[in-house]
């Protein structure tokens, strides 16, 4: 990176902060549109930051919303929005909305920025991969047409070659099952709470797509959830601690390809590998400051690499990481502290970000005393995102 | 046994992509490459990359070995049911890219990382023809 990239960022870095977070019940099945759901979590979001909806100007969500922007504001009583964006790659956009918004508020596009997810697609018959159709065009014409289509065989690809290459485990895999599972157990709003796993149950459970098993994968759940970010100077004035975005990156890596992205470089390298380069490139804090860590999981294998590519250990090394409890609370890096998408509800990783905020406020379930900084992550293997959050 | 209505068949008129199909539907795996150094392209680019005149298309070898595997259990999609076990492969072939395809003949069981493996071609319209697997002998 150079100085010029370095100074742009200062822009960004510690000027920007996240003031209000809120979210629905998560549940298996929601029961209402996202242009409902989305309306009434930006609006708890506002609540917990003292804010109200003639405040915002901006808005940033994923790509896969269905809802139009214009449709949620006037919902929501916002006078006039004068920035907007939508970010593309499922999970791999979570953390971005955040980046975009950071950016539009660093460059006086917008004061404040509310992000969000709403999801309804819990219902079996809605999972995009059930749905194709005839005659799959572009990147999708190169996966689809030999079964390639669920994501848990796209990413079981990688997990596979990790474990010939590297000698890791499904115990491994199991211990970032386990650990979401243990920190859902205090969670209220965890859908797993109440419903622990050991490892035996772990290791007996049917197949999805060899080597991944049942407990590997995410939740299919419905929520909606939202954040408020606005300039640090702003947030001073509100009713919150100030959650600072520290760093932020997003990266698509090289050659990339959308979901069979096994062509980039020599090794196959996940997407997350480059974004961390990024991202701890623009971060005055690194690996050794982060008090906890929200690795996105919509599969445990993804927690385990991630390890790796975030420069917490080095790359092999993710399997053993996770044993001895190193990722539970009370471990040298909790990892997932509200059960992640594995055990909290999967909302493409936007909850990573609320459990990031909390944990920077102090009010986790799971709390890691004396948080003072934490990664968010978005997806491996698509096109990513990624923040340091820090308190003040 | 016949095509299931919903097989997600591709594209083969993409602009791109019509010479992979087309080589298919005759029996050659299509690979395209840099004229002047045969750098090998995957996904290929559109022929106006930096001058189509440095791109060309290849008849490549067939043969390669496994990179990776994954086994499709269900639920899976209605138009592969009746493969499953489903055994999706990762081949890296000998002219360097990993391509994504299923295997034939063979068996879950039978399966192994480096399988040196040679490509077949299933034939599932009169327009769509998949190049896929089997263990090399």
């Amino acid at each position: 990176m150079t100085d010029l990239d370095r100074d742009l960022f200062r822009r960004i870095q510690d000027r920007v902060a996240i003031v209000g977070i809120g979210h629905l019940p998560f549940a298996k099945d929601i029961g209402r549109p996202v242009s409902d759901t989305a309306v009434e979590a930006i609006q708890l979001a506002l609540d917990d930051a003292g804010l109200q909806a003639e405040d915002v100007d901006g808005m940033c969500m994923l790509e896969m919303e269905a809802t139009h922007e214009v449709s949620i504001a006037r919902r929501l009583g916002v006078e006039g929005l004068r920035w907007w964006s939508k970010i593309s790659y499922g999970g791999g956009a979570s953390c971005g909305t955040v980046m975009h918004a950071a950016a539009a508020i660093a460059s006086g596009l917008a004061s404040t920025v509310v992000c969000h997810r709403a999801r309804n697609r819990g219902a079996r018959t809605a999972r995009p991969w059930a749905q194709e159709k005839v005659l799959v065009r572009d990147d999708k014409a190169l996966h689809t047409p030999w079964g390639l289509i669920r994501p848990v065989d796209v990413i079981g690809m990688w997990a596979h070659r990790h474990m010939h290459e590297y000698g890791t485990r499904r115990e491994h895999f199991g211990n970032v099952a386990i650990a979401a599972r243990k920190h859902a157990q205090r969670n209220p709003h965890a859908l797993m709470r109440g419903r622990p796993l050991d490892m035996a149950t772990y290791l007996a459970a049917r197949p999805i797509g060899y080597p991944l098993h049942l407990y590997d994968c995410c939740l299919e759940s419905d929520g909606a959830l939202a954040c408020v970010v606005t300039s640090v100077e702003r947030a001073r004035d509100l009713r919150r601690k100030p959650v600072l975005v520290h760093a932020v990156a997003q990266a698509s890596g090289p050659n990339p390809v959308h979901l069979a992205n096994y062509n980039n470089t020599r090794e196959m390298v996940t997407t997350s590998a480059f974004c961390a380069e990024l991202l701890w490139a623009r971060s005055r804090l690194k690996q050794k400051d982060m008090a906890c860590a929200q690795i996105y999981d919509a599969f445990t294998p993804l927690v385990v690499m991630g390890l790796e590519d975030y420069g917490f250990c080095k790359r092999g090394e993710g399997g053993p990481f996770t044993e001895g409890g190193r990722i539970e609370l009370g471990g040298a890096l909790p990892v997932l502290t509200s059960g992640g998408g594995l055990s909290e509800a999967y909302v493409h990783g936007f909850n990573l970000i609320l459990e990031g905020v909390r944990q920077i406020r102090g009010t986790s379930s799971n709390q890691v005393p004396g948080c003072g900084a934490t990664l968010v992550t978005g997806a491996s293997g698509v096109a990513t995102s990624a923040l340091v959050l820090r308190g003040e | 046994m016949a095509l299931h209505p919903d097989y997600p068949l591709p594209d083969v008129d993409d602009p791109v992509m019509r010479p992979f199909w087309e080589g298919a539907r005759e029996g050659k795996l299509m690979l395209q490459r840099e004229r002047a150094t045969g750098r090998v392209h995957w996904p290929p680019k559109p022929m106006y990359w930096k001058g189509g005149g440095r791109l060309e298309w290849f008849a490549a070898s067939g043969r390669g070995h496994i990179y990776s595997y994954v086994v499709g259990h269900e639920p899976f999609l209605p138009a592969f049911r009746h493969l499953l076990p489903l055994v999706m492969v990762l081949v890296q072939v000998e002219e360097g890219p990993r391509l994504v395809g299923y295997m034939v003949n063979t068996t879950p069981e039978a399966m192994a990382f480096d399988l040196p493996v040679r490509v077949v071609f299933e034939r599932l319209t009169e327009r769509v023809t998949l190049p896929v697997w089997e263990p090399a002998r």
